[in-house]
């Protein structure tokens, strides 16, 4: 690997950036992110080894185009300590000219001095926790806001001039199709840029996977979940966004270009507990523990967990997989050019196959999902990669 | 005659020359026994001759140890548990595979004595190698456990025993345990066997009780072996074990004459001639001695490569001069069952076959030959002689070849003739003919004996009247214990009767089997077909009335084991044209992962690529993946158990 500033020479550097906040006031019964509840005791510590883990892996700052935080609950930092992580963050990565840099936030958390803090530092999209306008259904999946924290973190993100986006679950246990509609219409009254739309998986190691184990909860039936994701598939395109991603969508102009990034095959730089980055070929995610992660960088070690050198090809085949879940699907001419590899020395079998059974559409020139692919697209990967 | 296969030869010697070149020697052996002043015979009224037949579990190698060690064979610092279970899978198991034998030295009355334990399998799978043994000796501890009592094959055992003339001293086991019930397992060997048993001795193998008095017993009740030590040469073959470094090492007794080493001798059944390069006892270790004589039981070394050449059962006779007569008995193996073994990996096929000339090189009983499967592949069917085998068989290729094997359900072999008057024999069951061509369909038929408290006989009786069963006689061992005979099917016993058994029983139920001939039944075959294509590896025989319900079973199980696919995937058995049973597992709906950021991409990869992985070890019929598991399916019964399986 080129040491990062020979790198730098060759205009091969990163453009995108993400940190890692792994704070929550409570772990909610189906999240299996990395992060500590209950410990903002740790803060300082936290401030402390980000910057020395930007000292140690970046060695100087390092521009990017597009920056995110997430968590974890960035929010839960309040004005003052995202004050002080927007100031690092930039320090280690200044934004060039046109940037996207968003910040995640719990509607609960989202008061005046947050937005006002967060429009200061330069933040211009604000991604929204919030799941459900439902009351019911936010308790069942033990968040701590209400539907009017929702529309009060909206508004006061309008009035800093940050773009919105919701973030939705669906096939919640008992929820109704009728439900989840209800859901997608607030949240597309709000008006935001972008939505998110996320059914519910149940994670090892959470309390709901222990409790569907138990049968306390039981999973939505594949065919109604399948029914909610068409529904909003629908719904949303009607109201005008565009579906560029299996789970998201956005108003023309207003996608993620930072989680593009991910899905093109780019690198991305990334600091924090559980945080994982691209950089020069090798993928490497931080310890998933907090305090592990604090000890380690505190201690003068590497907080690196897991690290991956990929080959070529495998970089290729996963670059093909991760696009192909873009719903504008991939050049052929795209993506020779990007890996050296053609699509179809890579997986033409599999594709005339999946071309045959409608899964996939094919051109010529750009292949992409078809509805039907999309919606069984899991199950098409392992046979490109 | 030139001996050896090329292939077995080149694979033990790692070269390829043939002929009775001498094999590496181990290294010399100063421990020759007895000390040189033996004679150049024994005495034949100084010798017995003996086996020790018991059901499983109830202390047979466990007394084995026990006499060694009372006879001083072996010292109490040298004791080993079980030191007659050569072979680490007999150990893991706790049950005989191969015959052996052990000889001891005892002082009785002033007499020195010979005593020849030969150590006989205990399994219906092995009965010929049993009958081979039992025909070496003259009499048979019969061991019964004292708290157990008389099981299923301790009857078919002792009557093995009985039928060879041999002298019967029963020896109730486990004595010393609190539930110890010795009159009334006294009262099931009288009732069951027609034995005396007011002599039966109680000991405890466990703990040394009474042993010294199976000892005298052996020498006072069992009568020592005839023969003359000055006729021509006539020795019995009663097993063979494969040693690295000697090749086949022969257990045999000697019936008449003296054999030395040195000697030319010759294999009556196979023919074949070679020279004693040793001979001697094993006590237990092999310990050499100049010469065997009538009565004596011991191993030959002869330079054989190869155990497929040492036929069990056969007569060793001297080469040159006057020639003894065959000894009557003599059979060749018979497998009973069959199956399909395949590498899960293609690329392995040329890995198993070394492997399976391997193990055939230790155990001649079991043959392979290729076979093509559509499903499979390239593979091998394989014949065995009983269940048993079959299992230890696979678990010796598992345990000897790293290969990852996909085995086909186990059928037995068919006699089929077809309308031309021509007889097939079938061992796998897609070889059976268009029913049109069939005139008559053979099935082997056996004669199984069920022992079980006697509250359990209405469910087995029912179990083999489903069976479809043919009663043969009830008894009562005691007013507790049953014994039933029923002539079943050899394929229902295949299929799943020991452990309908078990369970019908809740594991108090034993039982046994003897093959009794071929009988033309209602069979057909069944085949079944994934997305309208056959899967030969799948097809059966069963009864034609049973025809439904297997299929359903064998369809609703392969609904279960087949992970859905991007496409529908219809299922269905048929006889012939006929479409008997049918399920559809419909197409995938949704499978699609919401979330995949930046962290995600990794694991998600490495998920698909294990996803990758695990579809290669399927086997691809048409477009559908079949996992291996899902080739046993056809073992499913269709009856439920209260939910559990007993398999």
């Amino acid at each position: 690997m080129l040491p990062i500033h020979l790198q730098a020479r060759k205009n091969l550097m990163p453009r995108a950036a993400y940190i890692h906040v792994p704070f929550c006031s409570h772990r909610c019964g189906y999240c299996n992110f990395a992060l500590v509840a209950g410990r903002l005791d740790l803060v300082p510590s936290y401030f402390e080894a980000l910057q020395r883990e930007f000292h140690s892996q970046l060695v100087e700052p390092r521009e990017v185009d597009t920056l995110y935080f997430g968590g974890g609950t960035p929010s839960q930092l309040g004005a003052e300590g995202l004050a002080r992580l927007a100031e690092l963050a930039t320090h280690w990565h200044p934004l060039a000219e046109g940037f996207e840099w968003t910040v995640e936030t719990n509607p609960a958390d989202m008061d005046a001095a947050v937005a006002q803090a967060l429009g200061a530092a330069g933040v211009n999209r604000l991604s929204l926790g919030s799941q459900s306008f439902r009351p019911a259904k936010l308790e069942l999946l033990e968040r701590d806001h209400r539907a009017e924290d929702i529309q009060r973190s909206v508004e006061l993100a309008r009035q800093q001039g940050m773009a919105v986006s919701l973030d939705l679950i669906f096939a919640t246990p008992g929820e109704t199709l009728q439900q989840w509609l209800d859901d997608l219409r607030l949240a597309i009254g709000l008006e935001p840029e972008h939505i998110s739309v996320y059914g519910l998986t149940f994670e090892k190691g959470t309390t709901y996977w222990g409790r569907r184990e138990r049968g306390e909860l039981e999973s939505a039936e594949d065919e109604l979940e399948r029914d909610m994701y068409l529904a909003a598939i629908e719904e949303l395109a009607a109201a005008g966004f565009e579906h560029y991603e299996v789970s998201n969508f956005a108003r023309p102009g207003h996608r993620s270009r930072h989680n593009e990034a991910y899905w093109r095959g780019d690198e991305y730089y990334a600091a924090g507990p559980g945080a994982a980055r691209y950089v020069a070929g090798v993928r490497e995610t931080n310890h998933r523990s907090t305090t592990t992660y604090l000890k380690r960088v505190l201690a003068g070690e590497s907080p690196v967990d897991e690290r991956e050198q990929l080959t070529d090809e495998s970089r290729a085949r996963e670059r093909l997989v991760f696009a192909l879940r873009r719903l504008e699907g991939l050049r052929r001419e795209d993506f020779a050019a990007a890996t050296g590899f053609t699509i179809d020395e890579l997986a033409a079998e599999a594709i005339q196959r999946f071309v045959e059974w409608k899964l996939l559409d094919d051109d010529g020139q750009r292949i992409r999902l078809s509805r039907e692919g999309l919606l069984v697209s899991d199950a098409m990967w392992p046979e490109m990669l | 005659m030139r001996s050896g296969s090329p292939c077995a030869l080149a694979f033990w010697l790692g070269t390829a020359e043939l002929g009775d070149k001498p094999v590496r020697e181990p290294p010399p052996r100063p421990d020759l026994w007895p000390p040189a002043s033996a004679a150049t015979f024994m005495d034949p009224k100084y010798i017995r001759n003996f086996s020790i037949i018991a059901h499983i579990d109830h202390g047979k190698s466990t007394l084995a140890d026990r006499l060694l060690e009372v006879t001083g064979t072996v010292s109490l610092r040298e004791m080993k548990e079980q030191l007659l279970d050569d072979m680490d899978l007999e150990r893991q198991r706790g049950i005989t595979i191969k015959a052996n034998s052990v000889s001891m030295r005892v002082k009785h009355e002033g007499q020195e004595y010979e005593l020849n334990l030969i150590d006989t399998p205990g399994h219906v799978d092995f009965q010929y190698e049993v009958s081979r043994s039992l025909t070496c000796c003259e009499g048979a501890l019969l061991l019964v456990d004292a708290f157990q009592g008389v099981e299923a094959q301790t009857v078919a055992n002792a009557y093995n025993a009985i039928e060879h003339d041999l002298e019967i001293v029963p020896v109730l086991n486990k004595i010393d345990l609190t539930h110890a019930r010795p009159d009334e397992v006294k009262e099931e060997i009288e009732h069951t066997l027609g034995l005396d048993a007011t002599e039966a001795i109680g000991c405890s193998a466990k703990t040394g009780l009474n042993c010294d008095q199976v000892i005298k017993a052996v020498i006072d009740r069992i009568p020592p072996p005839t023969g003359d030590p000055k006729a021509p040469l006539q020795a019995m073959v009663f097993d063979s074990v494969y040693d690295e470094f000697r090749g086949a090492i022969i257990f045999v007794r000697v019936m008449n004459g003296t054999v030395k080493k040195g000697a030319r001798i010759k294999f009556l059944q196979a023919g074949t001639e070679h020279d004693v390069v040793e001979l001697g006892q094993k006590t237990p270790k092999r310990t050499a001695k100049p010469s065997l004589s009538a009565g004596q039981v011991g191993y030959m070394v002869c330079n054989i490569k190869s155990l497929g050449q040492v036929h069990i059962g056969d007569t060793v006779t001297v080469a040159r001069g006057e020639q003894a007569k065959a000894l009557p008995g003599y059979e060749e193996p018979k497998r009973m069952v069959f199956c399909g073994l395949y590498p899960s990996d293609g690329q392995d096929f040329e890995t198993l076959r070394e492997a399976l000339g391997k193990l055939q090189v230790n155990d001649p009983s079991f043959v392979f030959e290729p076979e093509t499967s559509d499903a499979l592949g390239f593979g091998f069917r394989c014949g065995f002689l009983g269940l048993l085998h079959m299992e230890i068989v696979q678990q010796r290729l598992e345990q000897e070849a790293d290969i990852d094997l996909v085995q086909t359900a186990p059928n037995v072999t068919y006699k089929i003739q077809k309308k031309d008057g021509e007889w097939l024999e079938v061992h796998t069951p897609t070889r059976v003919p268009e029913m049109g061509e069939i005139e008559e369909f053979q099935q082997p038929i056996v004669r199984v004996s069920f022992v079980m408290p006697a509250e359990y006989v209405g469910g087995i009786m029912k179990l083999c009247a489903d069976r479809r069963g043919i009663f043969v006689r009830q008894e009562y061992l005691s007013p507790t214990r049953v014994m039933l005979v029923y002539d079943i099917a050899l394929a229902e016993v295949v299929y799943d009767l020991h452990d309908k058994l078990k369970s019908t029983t809740k594991g108090y139920g034993t039982m046994d089997y003897e093959l009794r001939g071929y009988e033309p039944g209602d069979l057909v075959r069944m085949d079944i077909l994934v997305k309208n294509e056959r899967v030969d590896a799948l097809s059966i025989v069963c009864d034609r009335r049973d025809a439904d319900t297997r299929g359903r079973a064998v369809i609703k199980k392969l609904k279960q084991e087949i992970p859905r696919h991007m496409f529908e995937v219809a299922l269905q058995a048929a006889i012939g044209t006929r479409i008997i049973a049918r399920e559809t597992i419909s197409a995938m709906r949704k499978n699609v992962t919401a979330k995949c950021y930046g962290g995600d991409i990794s694991r998600k990869r490495k998920l698909w690529e294990k996803q990758k992985e695990g579809k290669k070890r399927m086997k691809s019929i048409g477009q559908v993946d079949i996992p291996q598991k899902a080739f046993l399916a056809v073992l499913e019964t269709g009856e439920e158990e209260g939910g559990v399986k007993s398999r």
